[in-house]
């Protein structure tokens, strides 16, 4: 059974579609990513999930309950990692933790996960002194107290140094390992292609794509790029007629391949053939970036969207 | 119920810790200090106005800048995607705030008698009924506060504003005599100039005037309407 079923969700704020028609399901155990710009609608639907708003249209079933009646049922199941929100500056980090296990009938012991979250030293900490990178633990691990069947996390990472993204990356595997199906919010490509089993992109409150991250890739059907020096001459007519190569062009001293397909390893196999030998050679991968101008038509930029 | 007891416990911890609480309790300790010392023995005038800005400061400070913070840091949104409503959690400050005013009364009352030898509250009863409903009276103005105040700060900022001409209608600046009189017939409307005025006369044992109680009862009633109807949990 899935753990979430949104049909043909609609959100509006006065007459601004937020949502506009979304339909996907999550399966239990998967790392399901949502993934798009800021204003897509991304957040609008994870907190219709959460039953924090009232669809507009629609339905919505989350661990086979409806999340705005059945409410109070589903609090104690789910745990929720929202954006924007603080604690108060006075609370140290094991009252926090303390506080929320409280909240549960049968919690997890907050003790571990202060420790499996690397928060152990911080324990007697306000919350006001904390990183970001802290705070931003302390938010997860308040999520999970609950031993939740489910796990709701809204951008992540955001504000973190790269080494703690890359250690939050490596627990958040630990959390789907234990078994938790975890929904996450992301604006990062590089987050959701390391994380996440299946991809929803939203674009201005609709749904453009839905698939693994390697699916979306490969989808694009778009020219790549491979570069490398060749270490003695020879005639770019050589190249236009392998097959797969758009285009053959040079740049300084570096030869520029354009292609589709295997369109690389046909280059590299012709080459070698003729006797070219070459050096620095590239070949640019497409990426989820490309995935997502391919899909919308615009460019990603992270920073813009913020 | 371990949930309500724990978050009661925290809640009181954060409330020793916020230096803003206890300015509430050290202000009006620091008047009656400063004052009380130039009064007669017996008198109660200014240990009524020490309880009453007590009582005012953490009815239009305290309170309403906890509640509103809490709603714009997504406290109160947080809390409600956990089993827990959020209005247990406002339940808890409200309760505590009480506590704490009760407590701030208290040692007033206790430093006033023991140090200052002015009289005890004549009567008990009708003085702790005086204060609880002066009490939510103020609260409800707080909460109002809280509810239609867009932050924490601009909550304060709201709180402050509408304390001081409150405070000089209600006859904290100045002893009542020396206002003049259509400002102290004005003043007896406002909720601190009736809570003053109630509080004085069940701490000094004369009969508490019933329009007194009126006037607080309304405030409580129909601005706590209001501040139930106007809340907003985001």
């Amino acid at each position: 059974m899935a753990v979430i079923e949104v049909n043909d969700l609609t959100k509006r704020y006065g007459r601004f579609p937020a949502v506009n028609g979304v339909s996907f399901s999550v399966e239990q155990g998967e790392i399901f990513g949502i993934l798009g710009p800021n204003g897509a609608g991304k957040t609008t639907t994870v907190e219709c999930a959460e039953g924090l708003r009232r669809p507009d249209s629609g339905s919505i079933r989350v661990l086979g309950l409806d999340p705005v009646k059945d409410r109070r049922r589903l609090t104690g199941k789910v745990g929720v990692q929202l954006q924007e929100t603080l604690l108060p500056e006075n609370i140290k980090v094991w009252e926090a933790l303390h506080l929320y296990a409280s909240f549960y009938e049968a919690p997890r012991d907050w003790r571990e996960l202060l420790v499996q979250w690397g928060l152990a030293d911080k324990s007697k900490a306000r919350f006001g002194t904390l990183s970001g990178g802290q705070k931003q633990r302390l938010f997860i691990a308040l999520a999970l107290v609950g031993d939740p069947r489910l796990a709701f996390l809204d951008e992540l990472t955001t504000g973190l140094d790269p080494a703690a993204r890359r250690v939050t990356w490596e627990l958040i595997k630990q959390v789907r390992e234990s078994g938790v199906t975890v929904v996450l919010v992301s604006h990062f490509m590089d987050e959701v292609e390391e994380l996440c089993d299946r991809v929803a992109v939203f674009d201005r409150g609709r749904i453009v794509a839905l698939d693994t991250p390697s699916g979306l890739i490969s989808a694009v059907d778009a020219d790549q790029r491979m570069r490398f020096r060749p270490l003695v001459p020879f005639d770019d007519a050589l190249l236009a007629g392998v097959p797969g190569v758009a285009s053959v062009s040079r740049s300084g001293d570096q030869v520029v391949v354009t292609g589709r397909g295997d369109f690389a390893g046909a280059v590299t196999s012709v080459l070698a053939r003729r006797d070219v030998p070459v050096a620095g050679l590239r070949v640019e991968q497409h990426t989820l970036d490309d995935a997502f101008v391919a899909l919308t038509g615009r460019t990603f930029d992270a920073e813009e969207s913020r | 119920m371990t949930g309500f007891a724990t978050l009661g416990g925290i809640e009181i911890k954060l409330l020793l810790r916020d230096p803003g609480a206890l300015f509430a309790m050290a202000i009006p300790l620091f008047i009656l200090v400063v004052f009380g010392s130039a009064t007669e023995p017996g008198d109660t005038t200014v240990p009524t106005m020490a309880l009453t800005i007590a009582v005012g400061l953490i009815g239009l400070y305290t309170v309403p800048t906890t509640l509103a913070t809490y709603r714009e840091r997504g406290i109160l949104r947080r809390m409600s995607t956990t089993p827990v409503s959020p209005g247990s959690l406002l339940a808890a400050q409200l309760l505590l705030q009480l506590f704490f005013a009760a407590v701030a009364s208290a040692l007033l009352v206790a430093v006033s008698g023991f140090v200052f030898q002015a009289a005890w509250p004549a009567r008990v009863l009708p003085f702790a009924l005086v204060f609880l409903l002066g009490t939510t009276a103020l609260f409800s103005i707080g909460l109002v506060i809280a509810a239609l105040a867009a932050s924490g700060r601009a909550a304060n900022g709201v709180g402050v504003l509408l304390y001081f001409p409150l405070a000089f209608l209600g006859g904290l600046m100045q002893p009542k005599e020396a206002m003049p009189s259509f400002l102290a017939a004005i003043g007896e409307f406002t909720p601190l100039g009736a809570f003053r005025q109630a509080i004085g006369d069940a701490w000094t044992g004369v009969a508490v005037q019933p329009h007194l109680l009126g006037i607080m009862a309304a405030y409580a009633l129909v601005v706590g309407f209001a501040a139930v109807r106007f809340f907003r949990w985001e």
